[in-house]
């Protein structure tokens, strides 16, 4: 990629920012979490731990806020003045959302993050200079910075050898994110170029999604209508580019978080149901 | 020379009838080659006209090898295709050491003679592999895949895999006139970049860079 290059990828993305979206994409990935089925297991941020060479960074350092989970389960207490059994917890994996038109992008000072022709929101852990600039502009706090080198704390050997060799072990004063498992998308469509085809919907997909024992995760190309993840999203009317979903019928429990923000997740989670007290 | 001589003894004029036409044979086709040869050069060449190589040219350091394996009488002397060792080329993102059973498919019989066949056959008889050294080695962060490179080069082009080593020479140099693999090629971003930029592969980071 030359400056040119660059230079006019750049501005496509400005000029899509205006216009609600860069538009030519070749896939565009995207999820459905149904909370109501997700238990809070952890198993999806396991899974991500796993596959993706994420640090453990131990009880100090995560009490600071600097654990580096690419996907937490946030908790919430639907009551929470009430006591222990009676609160009503929820759960809320939360991964990078993959912004259409994301805040973390034009901040950054070396275009270290861009947009891809795949609608993610691209990390190179080459070019980033560690401005921190992209996580203090995130509405989620989905970006981790490594403070620290953690490769030896983290892996002392022999653990170093259960690190995925498809992705970067990342280094001190470099920023990280949720890739939706580039690796893997990358290895899915390398494997479909070489047999001449196109992707197919379910062939491959996240480590949260796979390792998630109820299903709530799905995950594929938001573009490919007959996708499950487009179904879902059509089935509960969620589109993109709004500012607001219509929630006039109470069946259609889609929603992406923080939507308001015309940030243009590419998440959408599906409303808890709940008896009615 | 003797069994010639048994034979015209034997067969008189039918022998020297067909020494006779051995000759017009062997000028004829002396004469078919020499007029065929500029065509096959060019041919061979246009073969590759339609991509750009990459430019740029790099000073590798000699990487001491176990066994000083000659590249140059393998394929240059007898004409062995790259991908008959380095079969996951086409297969697989890397191409690939061959196994030791591999070689010693040929050097059971070939060259036993020879002191580096004689090493070779050491390690094999010991159940274990010269420890080779990787000489194209790309960063730990750099995603390459030679599969995709090769089928977009050599199968999607219909080019001759006889001649798949200029292919190869693209990024590899002429290893037919090495003895053991030497770096000739900078393998840096620019080189990759610039390459991908003449022939329409993806400009995308996350392509590459993992």
């Amino acid at each position: 990629m030359s400056l040119d290059n660059l230079l006019s990828n750049w501005s496509q993305y400005r000029k899509g920012h205006e216009e609600g979206g860069f538009h030519d994409y070749e896939h565009r990935w995207g999820m459905a979490i149904d909370l109501d089925i997700c238990t809070g297991c952890n198993a999806c941020s396991t899974a991500c731990y796993a596959e993706n060479n994420l640090a453990v960074v131990g009880p100090e350092r995560f009490e600071k806020g600097q654990a580096m989970h690419w996907l937490r389960v946030e908790r919430y207490w639907d009551q929470s003045e009430l006591d222990h059994p009676e609160q009503g917890a929820s759960f809320l994996p939360m991964m990078c959302q993959q912004c259409n038109a994301a805040t973390c992008e034009p901040v950054c000072p070396v275009a270290a993050t861009y947009h891809t022709p795949d609608g993610l929101n691209a990390q190179i852990y080459n070019r980033c200079i560690g401005s921190r600039y992209c996580s203090n502009n995130c509405p989620f706090r989905v970006r981790y910075f490594n403070f620290y080198s953690y490769y030896e704390s983290s892996w002392p050997e022999p653990l170093n050898m259960q690190l995925n060799p498809d992705i970067t072990v990342r280094d001190k004063g470099v920023m990280e994110k949720c890739t939706y498992c580039v690796q893997r998308i990358r290895s899915a469509k390398n494997k479909a170029k070489m047999e001449d085809r196109k992707l197919e919907d379910g062939e491959f997909t996240t480590a949260c999604a796979q390792a998630c024992p109820t299903n709530a995760i799905v995950f594929g190309d938001w573009q490919d209508e007959n996708s499950q993840v487009a179904k879902l999203w059509k089935k509960h009317e969620v589109t993109r580019a709004v500012t607001k979903q219509n929630k006039d019928n109470p069946e259609k429990r889609g929603y992406r978080i923080f939507e308001e923000l015309n940030i243009d997740p590419s998440v959408m989670y599906l409303e808890r149901v709940r008896e009615k007290v | 020379m003797a069994v010639n001589k048994q034979n015209k003894k034997s067969f008189g004029r039918i022998g020297a009838l067909k020494h006779n036409w051995n000759i017009k044979l062997a000028l004829l086709s002396i004469l078919v080659a020499l007029a065929v040869y500029p065509f096959v050069v060019i041919s061979s060449d246009a073969s590759i006209d339609d991509v750009i190589p990459p430019v740029g040219t790099h000073v590798g350091e000699d990487v001491p090898q176990p066994i000083e394996f000659p590249h140059d009488i393998h394929v240059k002397v007898n004409k062995i295709n790259c991908m008959y060792c380095h079969t996951y080329a086409r297969r697989s993102k890397v191409a690939g050491i061959p196994p030791t059973s591999k070689c010693m498919g040929c050097h059971k019989v070939i060259a036993t003679d020879k002191p580096r066949i004689k090493e070779l056959t050491e390690y094999w008889e010991n159940k274990s592999s010269p420890p080779w050294k990787k000489v194209h080695d790309v960063p730990d962060f750099v995603h390459f895949t030679h599969e995709r490179h090769i089928k977009r080069f050599v199968t999607d082009r219909d080019f001759p895999v006889e001649n798949v080593k200029e292919i190869c020479a693209f990024c590899h140099g002429e290893v037919e006139n090495m003895t053991v693999a030497h770096k000739v090629k900078p393998l840096n971003m620019g080189f990759c970049v610039r390459c991908h930029e003449d022939n329409g592969g993806p400009a995308d980071c996350w392509t590459c860079h993992k």
